[in-house]
């Protein structure tokens, strides 16, 4: 008999209150759906192996139309022998003692006996401490960073967070506090016990109740001595969670089994051991014994399990609760449209029709290159009747140099060119390097391994910077992972992070990779080098971490030369799992205002994508494009979904996933400065940059200017896209309404307003025009009409004119690309 | 409800603002929405407090002022002698003759103090509660690593009414911002002194050339123009949404009475003014109290010049601290006479104390280990001193009190539970208070 089988930690049943929430109104739901095609129970035999084992039971039933239903918590259990086995009305068998007898299931209408078989209950087998002691403090929260998990620990008894450290914490139960936590000859009166259940007061509250399976188990553990375990026994491989994946509909629930896979081979149900987490909480909630509630917005939701650092997802499907009966057939340009339709049917969502022409320009124009069409280039495409016009546009914005000047701002905010932290020289040119990469549509895997593997005099190599502008090993190897795979590791530096599988190993087998880097000066000025052998060392267990990538298994040795090759080869690999889906992703939520992954730069387990199989395809078309990213763009703007108007129904208002409809965009500072002084004709001048200079073409984000630092120009200081605040506040919505600047910009003699009012006479024309400049459309009749009144009624023909221009700049339609 | 602040009334600002908008405008509909909103945030039970923190940038010299050591050997006493105060027992700087007869308001901490004196480092502590973490750049605006106590406020409580629920005067400090709480806890920046002759807050106005009239013509239009405005694609977009909610808040501060009137210190009689001081401090201390009364749930004032390096006891004689006596009593009299020092906490700190030992340039330096901060109004007990520092003010002599200690005081005087937790962009959970933080209950 395998050890690890005899023992089980099992909360039985913690509160009364889940009961209530979700059992009585499914049982009613339940009644009115009485035609199963199937009806099943796993396990169909139960064998249980030791003191308060545990399994939980699922109770599943089909369809006609083939679809799963939860049942678990509707079906009616009892144990043929209490002495045995107990059940819980959820389904979760806890075993009493050594003998067999049988469970009934009554569900559906339907009978099921299930054979039940317990061994092995006279004694837990030797016991371990991270195995069986850990997870109960993660359970209830004993060690996370609210509380002894916190820094400081709470009221002189700290505990590693989330149970990283275990040796440490076995020495803080054991050693201090003169000893008083645990006493081996009497196990009650140990100040731990005493403390969780509530006899001596305790700030977080009674936890553990005298007559739970975690209290026989934490007072057999001391009684034993409070044994650390040995290196012998087994350690977790990993965990599974059931089901993996479901459609689940409004108001509908799913009980989850998670269970841990070990060294030895053996596997132990840990359903109510593990903690659960949803990443929508709009979407779906979870309870603390993995019972998962379906609410009512529809989407995909992912709900995570974890256990002693070990996760895994469930995922569900939402669709809407109004089924639709004819779906309409949607036109399809190419294979993004083909993912997003599928999954738009799933969900009963019927997207947004396809766009204007005016709408279409404009979002591509500030999309692609940052700027506004001009009045003459909105009437020249509105005109233009070929029937390729949209995908010709396209080519020719990718064609035109504002493409390099808006995408070399955007990438140097993420890879921080920040001059009051390089210099002026060094800050330009790194921010060169990223214009002239863009200019030249430089393959991204190419750009991305000059970055990584830049060595040299940092003038010859101007790559190198992003090593003077990201400071130490540590942040070189965070940074990299966050931009260039979309992984954040950052936690790991500390502890084992809590949302995905990196632990202290993965976070220095990455660092290890640029311990080699240095500066020297040389006579071709200061240069860069990666050399000599240096050690890390893990900062718990001391032993020597060496280079490697995430998720590869630990090598023996670092790799000879300069280790950052083997990073950067890793990286650009047709086979990496993150670097195409993170450039496809990152490309995608510019263009579609939302990532498949939100936010772009947090790629986890527990963090899926919201349309995986269009993800995957996006990558794979970019491997193999050979990373041309105007060929991502291409098929991407030429889609419907690309394509969508703003327009709402009834299907698709809730919805901001799944790109049912063009989601509102609101301009990045820059390109709104732009805007504003392009249909003004009065430009800007910034401090320290050649006059004539767009606000796109700031290299510097540091360059005082009121208006971008209201506006929200990120200051570059983290990798994250995060700092570029896309949020509207008073004081913006102040400044373009009341700015004596832009006043200033509309009245200006010599600028575009006065400029249209002396050429057009014919207030039709001028509105016309103002439409043009200001929306790149024409003006809807009524439009036109309201605007001729207008200039008619003022008595200023000029006054008149500015002020339907303030209004337009002042309109959602401008101040947002939609 | 407090019947002595007029404002903690959603219903009475509601109606006139309403009169303001519709009378001065011609325009003030559908505010009605956001101000429901507004008053369900008023509507707090119990005492609604509002919050300004008068921030002596710099570090103001404490052994000079309210922790003085006239037994101290002369090198580290200065010059400076303490005069009696209206409390027994409390003793204050000589030059300080004013405030010396408002002490029964002010409570003092002299056991004050934390663990860093470096300026970005150390404001940050002050403001937030929380020491900075690597990677921390305090040039930055913001620079913060967690959310300023304003920050907190404003996303705790809400605005009242038609003003922003956090404001700074007369600049932003560098770390009075939101951090992860975003741009909607973030503050109302008045960028300009209230002392200038001609005061007026940027942007809040429209320009000078466009006649009210006009204005009014130009929001009429700007309804019909956008065809976004009432649509359903806008009802459906968060920050779409926003912006236009923000739009109609935009009107009503250019429009509201409250606002207008708050904003409008020549409504202020010279007499009070002039006590007050016509100098920066001064006209910003009467402006936080005029933007309390309508409204604005915490001032953050901004002084700067306290770095007193060198010629520290000309400086605070000549220059500093007159300012200081006379904004201090006047303000601690005036939000009396109003009734509204119970519902007013007042802070007064810099980021540290100054250098026990005088320099040789006649100056005190950085001095993070002790210090001593003044805390008045909102239940605080006047005329209290809490705790006590060594005979030379180097250390604190009994408990060490902290911006951890500060933070959990200020939000506890808020009506916030010290113990609630905001998540990072990452997702972790971090309390508004460090762990070690405790109520200051000494105050009370």
């Amino acid at each position: 008999m395998n050890r690890l089988r005899q023992i089980s930690l099992i909360t039985g049943l913690l509160t009364g209150c889940w009961l209530l929430a979700g059992g009585l109104a499914i049982r009613s739901d339940a009644a009115e759906e009485p035609l199963w095609q199937k009806v099943v129970v796993d396990p169909p035999r139960v064998q249980l192996a030791g003191r308060d084992a545990m399994i939980q039971l699922l109770v599943q039933g089909q369809t006609k139309d083939g679809q799963w239903v939860d049942l678990t918590q509707v079906a009616h259990y009892q144990s043929g022998a209490k002495k045995v086995v107990t059940v819980s009305e959820r389904g979760m068998i806890l075993s009493r003692a050594d003998g067999e007898t049988s469970l009934e299931v009554a569900v559906a209408g339907r009978v099921f006996q299930i054979p039940v078989t317990v061994s092995g209950f006279s004694g837990y087998g030797s016991l371990n401490f991270e195995n069986q002691i850990i997870p109960i403090f993660s359970k209830f929260g004993c060690n996370a960073s609210g509380c002894h998990g916190k820094a400081e620990g709470q009221n002189g008894f700290k505990l590693s967070v989330f149970g990283f450290d275990p040796a440490v914490d076995h020495q803080a139960l054991t050693m201090q506090s003169r000893g008083r936590r645990l006493f081996f000859g009497a196990p009650t009166k140990s100040l731990l016990l005493r403390k969780v259940s509530g006899i001596t007061p305790h700030g977080g509250g009674t936890l553990i109740a005298s007559d739970s399976p975690e209290y026989r188990l934490l007072k057999t553990w001391i009684s034993s001595g409070a044994p650390l375990g040995s290196d012998k026994d087994p350690t977790l491989v990993g965990i599974q969670v059931e089901p993996s994946s479901r459609q689940l509909m409004m108001h509908k629930s799913q009980q989850l089994r998670v269970t841990s896979e070990w060294s030895d081979g053996s596997r132990r149900d840990v359903t109510a051991m593990a903690t659960y987490q949803t990443n929508k909480e709009s979407l779906a909630t979870v309870d603390k014994q993995g019972h998962v509630s379906i609410g009512q917005v529809p989407g995909t939701v992912a709900v995570m399990a974890s256990y002693l650092g070990a996760v895994a997802v469930f995922q569900a499907v939402v669709p809407r609760s109004e089924p639709i009966t004819d779906y309409p057939t949607l036109p399809e340009n190419n294979f993004v449209d083909h993912h997003v339709h599928q999954q738009l049917q799933e969900l009963g969502i019927i997207p947004a029709g396809n766009c204007s022409d005016g709408d279409f320009l404009r979002r591509a124009f500030v999309d692609l290159i940052g700027t506004l069409p001009t009045a003459a280039e909105a009437r020249s495409f509105l005109t233009d009747q070929h029937p390729d016009r949209r995908s010709h546009l396209v080519k020719q914005l990718l064609k035109r140099p504002e493409y390099a000047d808006y995408w070399a701002l955007k990438w140097a905010d993420t890879l921080r060119v920040e001059r009051l932290k390089l210099g002026r020289k060094n800050a330009y040119s790194y921010y060169r390097w990223i214009h002239n990469s863009f200019l030249q549509n430089k393959p991204f895997d190419q750009f991305a391994r000059e970055l990584v593997t830049a060595e040299g005099p940092l003038s010859e190599l101007p790559a190198g910077l992003f090593y003077k502008a990201v400071g130490s090993p540590k942040d070189w190897a965070s940074t990299v992972s966050q931009v260039f795979l979309g992984v954040r590791i950052e936690c790991a530096q500390c502890h084992h992070h809590p949302f995905d599988r990196w632990s202290q190993q993965d976070y220095y087998g990455m660092e290890a990779f640029f311990t080699q880097v240095k500066f020297k000066q040389t006579s071709r000025g200061e240069a860069i080098v990666a050399e000599g052998s240096p050690k890390t060392t893990h900062p718990r267990t001391g032993k020597e971490v060496f280079a490697h990538p995430l998720a590869t298994a630990l090598p023996i040795e670092n790799p000879t030369g300069d280790r950052r090759t083997v990073l950067a080869e890793w990286m650009t690999g047709a086979k990496n799992p993150w670097f195409a889906h993170n450039v496809a992703n990152r490309m995608w939520a510019h263009l579609m205002g939302r990532g498949l992954v939100e936010p772009v730069d947090d790629f986890r387990l527990t963090n899926p994508p919201s349309n995986p199989a269009l993800l995957d395809a996006l990558a794979q078309y970019l491997v193999q494009h050979d990373y041309d990213l105007h060929a991502l763009i291409e098929v991407i703007m030429s889609s419907q979904t690309y394509q969508r108007s703003t327009a709402v129904n009834d299907t698709n208002r809730s919805d901001e996933d799944n790109y049912s409809r063009f989601l509102f965009k609101r301009m990045d500072a820059e390109v709104l400065l732009d805007a504003i002084c392009q249909v003004t004709g009065v430009g800007e001048k910034f401090a320290g940059i050649p006059e004539g200079s767009r606000a796109i073409q700031l290299w510097d984000s540091a360059v005082p200017h009121y208006f971008l630092k209201t506006f929200g120009r990120p200051v570059r200081v983290t990798a994250c896209t995060c700092e570029r605040a896309v949020d509207p506040t008073v004081g913006q919505v102040l400044h373009i309404l009341n700015a004596p600047g832009i006043q200033g910009k509309l009245s200006h003699v010599g600028g575009q307003v006065s400029r249209l009012v002396a050429k057009h006479r014919d207030s039709a024309t001028l509105v016309e025009e103002l439409y043009l400049m200001m929306y790149s459309r024409f003006p809807t009749d009524e439009e036109r009409k309201n605007g001729i009144n207008y200039l008619k009624n003022q008595p200023n023909r000029q006054l008149a004119a500015e002020d339907l221009c303030w209004s337009m700049m002042n309109s959602i339609e401008f101040v947002f690309n939609h | 409800m407090n019947r002595r602040n007029s404002f903690c009334d959603g219903v009475q600002r509601r109606d006139m603002l309403k009169i303001g908008a519709a009378g001065a405008m011609g325009f003030g509909v559908s505010l009605s929405q956001i101000m429901q909103q507004q008053a369900q945030a008023a509507n707090r039970p119990a005492e609604d407090i509002s919050f300004i923190c008068v921030f002596l940038q710099g570090g103001l010299s404490t052994i000079d002022t309210w922790d003085m050591k006239p037994e101290a050997p002369a090198e580290f006493r200065g010059e400076f002698k303490p005069i009696s105060t209206n409390v027994p027992g409390i003793q204050l700087c000589e030059h300080l003759p004013l405030l010396s007869k408002e002490m029964d308001k002010l409570a003092l901490v002299r056991s004050f103090g934390h663990s860093n004196s470096g300026h970005g480092p150390a404001d940050h502590f002050m403001l937030t509660g929380y020491h900075p973490t690597a990677g921390f750049n305090g040039s930055l605006k913001p620079n913060n690593q967690k959310p300023s106590h304003g920050s907190v406020i404003a996303r705790e409580l809400g605005p009242r009414g038609s003003v922003p629920p956090y404001v700074c005067l007369p600049k932003m400090h560098n770390s009075a911002g939101a951090s992860y709480l975003g741009s909607s806890a973030a503050p109302f920046v008045v960028e300009a002194d209230p002392n200038a002759p001609n005061f007026a807050v940027p942007d809040l106005a429209p320009p000078l050339d466009v006649s009210a009239s006009r204005l009014g013509n130009r929001q009429q239009l700007l309804k019909r123009v956008d065809r976004f405005q009432k649509a359903q694609e806008v009802e459906a977009n968060r920050t779409a949404k926003t912006l236009s909610t923000f739009q109609q808040k935009a009107f009503d501060l250019m429009t509201s009475e409250a606002t207008k009137s708050a904003f409008d210190i020549e409504k202020e009689p010279e007499k009070l003014r002039d006590e007050y001081g016509r100098h920066s401090l001064g006209q910003s201390c009467l402006m936080s109290r005029r933007l309390v009364e309508a409204g604005v749930r915490c001032v953050m004032l901004d002084h700067t010049n306290w770095d007193t390096h060198y010629n520290n006891f000309n400086v605070l004689k000549n220059d500093l601290l007159p300012h200081l006596d006379s904004a201090l009593s006047t303000m601690l009299r005036d939000l009396e006479e109003r009734g509204m020092l119970e519902t007013t906490l007042l802070l007064i700190t810099g980021e540290f104390g100054r250098t026990p030992r005088v320099n040789i340039h006649a100056g005190r330096d950085h001095w993070g280990p002790s210090s001593a901060i003044a805390m008045a109004g909102a239940g605080i007990r006047g005329g209290t001193v809490v705790g006590a520092s060594n005979a030379r003010a180097e250390r604190p002599e009994t408990k060490p009190i902290g911006p951890a200690d500060l933070a959990a005081t200020v939000y506890h005087c808020m009506g916030i539970d010290p113990k609630t937790e905001y998540k990072t962009v990452e997702g972790r959970p971090i309390p508004i208070v460090p762990g070690d933080g405790s109520v200051i209950k000494e105050l009370f």
